[in-house]
C-alpha cells in the first residue's frame, strides 16, 4: 500500500470512529440516560478494581456484569464485543503469550515445544532444557487478556453511551480545572474537521497522480502539508481567540450547565457502587 | 509505546499520575504567565496539529512507511512546556475515543511521551544545535532530537514494565502485572528503537524542521533569536 493510502485509511478510520461515537451515545437505553458525572465515576471506580484484581475467576465475573450492562444500554453486542475482543487480543494476549514460557515465567511445564540436548545460561538469562509453556505462564496471559478486556470494555461501555465533551465535562467531579477540560474539548472538535481536511488533501494528491511518487518528492509533499496544517491551526488559534473575545470572554473559563442528579442517577449511582464493592470483596 | 490497563500494578500507575500532575501544573502556570487569556485556543490548536501530525504517513529511506510520535518535533517547535499539554491532551484522547493506551495508564503514557520525550528531544535539540547557525548541524540536531527523544522514552516505558515483577507478585511468585522483567523489556523496547523506530522519528523530525526553517524560520520556538 502506498504512503497516500495508508494516510487515507488512516484517516478514515479516525472520522468513522468519533462519528461512529457520536452516534451510538445519541441512542436510548440504560447507561444513555444516565447522568455523565455517574458514568465517569463508575468507568474509574471499576477500572481501578479491575487493576487490583489479581485472580482469574473475579475479572471473569466482572467480565460478564460488563457484557450484561452493555446488553441493557441496547449496544450492539457483535460490533461491541469485535473491537474489544481485537484489542484484548493485540494489547493483552498477543503481547503477553511469550511470557507463558518458561523461559520467561517459571513453573511446571504443561506443554513442551523444544527438547534440547542440555540447558544453558547466556550472561544473566537462563535457557531450560525443555523450553515449553508453564501452568503459571499461561495463567499470566490470561490474567493479562481479561483485564485488557475488561478495561477496554468499561471504557468502550462509557464512550459509546456518552458523547465526548459530556464525558470531558463530567471530569469537574475530580477536580479537573476548566481550562484543561476546554482544551481537550476543543482539541476533540478540531481533530475531526482537520482530519477531514487532511483527508482531502491525500485524495486530492492521489486524483492528480499518473505514476508513483519517489520517496523524496513524497517527503517533501508530506513536510509540506504538514507545514500548512500548522499555519493552518495557528490562524484558526487566532479566530477562536476573537470569536472568544466578541462573546464576552474575560480569561476564566468556567463549564456550567450541569443539572441536579435526579432519582434514576442516584439509584444507578447507588446499584453501581454496591456491586463495585461486592466486587472488591470477591 | 502506548501502555495498556493491566500492564502497570497501582503502585507504579498512582505514582506516575502524581507525577504528571506536578508538570501539568508547572506547564498551565507557565503558559497562562506567557499567553494569558488565548491560553486555551492556543492550547487547542498546538493539540490539534500534534494529533495531525501522527495522521501523515511518510515514506522512510529502505522501503517502508512511518508516522511521528511528534513529541520531539512540537517542543522545538512550540517550546516543551506547550508539548507537554498538547500531546498529554492527544493521548487522553488517543485512550478514551481510540482504546490506544489505558485509562489507569494515561498518567504513565503521558509521562513517558508527555514529559519526557519532550523535553529530552528539546534539550539534546538545543545542546547539538548550540548557537550554530549552521543548517547542517541544525538539521543533525533535530535527527538526534527525535532520535534520542523516542529511544529514551522507550527505555522509560520498558522500565516501568520490567520493576513489575519485582514490585508486584503473587504469593506464588507468578508476575501479577506485566510479566517481562527487566532484562527482557530493556533491551527489547532499547532495540526495536534503536535500529527502527527512533530513525523514523529522528528522519521525520529533522525532515520537519528543515521544511519550516527554510519556509517559516520565524515560528520555530527552539531557534528563535538566531540570525539567518
Amino acid at each position: 500500500m502506498s504512503f497516500i493510502d495508508n494516510g487515507i485509511s488512516h484517516l478514515g478510520k479516525v472520522i468513522k470512529t468519533g462519528y461512529v461515537q457520536m452516534e451510538l451515545a445519541s441512542e436510548d437505553g440504560l447507561f444513555q440516560r444516565l447522568d455523565a458525572r455517574i458514568k465517569v465515576l463508575f468507568l474509574a471506580f471499576f477500572i481501578i478494581i479491575v487493576s487490583l484484581k489479581k485472580e482469574i475467576l473475579p475479572e471473569i465475573v466482572i467480565a460478564l456484569f460488563v457484557f450484561s450492562l452493555t446488553a441493557i444500554s441496547r449496544l450492539n453486542l457483535f460490533n461491541f464485543y469485535k473491537k474489544v475482543i481485537f484489542l484484548g487480543f493485540v494489547f493483552g494476549f498477543l503481547i503477553a503469550f511469550p511470557s507463558a514460557f518458561n523461559i520467561i515465567t517459571r513453573g511446571e511445564v504443561i506443554l513442551p515445544v523444544i527438547h534440547l540436548s542440555e540447558s544453558y545460561n547466556l550472561w544473566i538469562y537462563h535457557v531450560p532444557q525443555t523450553i515449553g509453556i508453564t501452568r503459571e505462564g499461561m495463567s499470566v496471559v490470561i490474567m493479562l487478556t481479561l483485564r485488557v478486556v475488561n478495561s477496554v470494555s468499561l471504557s468502550f461501555l462509557i464512550l459509546y453511551t456518552t458523547s465526548f465533551p459530556e464525558i470531558i465535562r463530567a471530569l469537574k467531579v475530580f477536580r479537573a480545572p476548566d481550562a484543561i477540560l476546554m482544551v481537550i474539548t476543543l482539541t476533540y472538535k478540531y481533530i475531526f474537521i482537520f482530519a477531514k481536511t487532511v483527508e482531502d488533501m491525500y485524495l486530492a494528491k492521489k486524483s492528480r497522480m499518473v505514476s508513483s511518487v519517489n520517496g523524496k518528492d513524497a517527503r517533501q509533499w508530506a513536510s509540506g502539508r504538514i507545514t500548512f496544517m500548522f499555519r493552518k491551526t495557528q490562524q484558526r488559534c487566532e479566530e477562536l481567540f476573537k470569536a472568544m473575545l466578541s462573546r464576552g470572554f474575560s480569561d476564566s473559563v468556567r463549564l456550567y450547565g450541569f443539572k441536579r442528579l435526579g432519582a434514576p442517577d442516584w439509584s444507578a449511582g447507588v446499584f453501581l457502587f454496591c456491586a463495585g464493592i461486592i466486587f472488591l470483596w470477591i | 509505546m502506548h501502555i495498556p490497563d493491566g500492564y502497570l500494578s497501582p503502585q507504579t500507575y498512582v505514582p506516575l499520575y502524581g507525577a504528571l500532575f506536578v508538570f501539568w501544573a508547572i506547564a498551565l502556570k507557565k503558559l497562562k504567565r506567557e499567553l494569558s487569556a488565548k491560553q486555551v485556543p492556543y492550547l487547542a490548536m498546538a493539540a490539534a496539529f500534534s494529533f495531525l501530525i501522527q495522521m501523515f504517513n511518510i515514506p522512510i529511506p529502505g522501503g517502508t512507511t512511518g508516522h511521528a510520535v511528534g513529541g520531539g518535533i512540537i517542543a522545538i517547535l512550540l517550546g516543551p512546556w506547550t508539548a507537554v499539554i498538547a500531546v498529554s491532551v492527544v493521548l487522553i484522547i488517543q485512550a478514551v475515543v481510540f482504546g490506544d493506551g489505558g485509562i489507569t495508564a494515561i498518567g504513565a503514557n503521558c509521562f513517558n511521551m508527555a514529559v519526557v520525550m519532550p523535553f529530552v528531544s528539546y534539550w539534546t535539540f538545543k545542546l547539538i544545535s548550540g548557537r550554530s547557525e549552521n543548517k547542517k548541524r541544525i538539521y543533525a540536531a533535530a535527527f538526534l532530537a527525535g532520535y534520542i527523544g523516542l529511544t529514551v522514552s522507550a527505555i522509560v516505558t520498558a522500565i516501568e514494565f520490567g520493576i513489575q515483577p519485582l514490585i508486584a507478585v503473587s504469593p506464588d511468585g507468578r508476575p501479577l502485572y506485566a510479566p517481562y522483567p527487566l532484562s527482557v523489556a530493556v533491551p527489547v523496547m532499547a532495540l526495536e528503537h534503536l535500529l527502527l523506530f527512533g530513525i523514523i522519528e529522528g528522519v521525520v523530525t529533522a525532515m520537519l524542521l528543515k521544511y519550516f526553517i527554510k519556509h517559516e524560520p520565524e515560528v520555530v520556538f527552539a531557534v528563535r533569536g538566531r540570525e539567518r
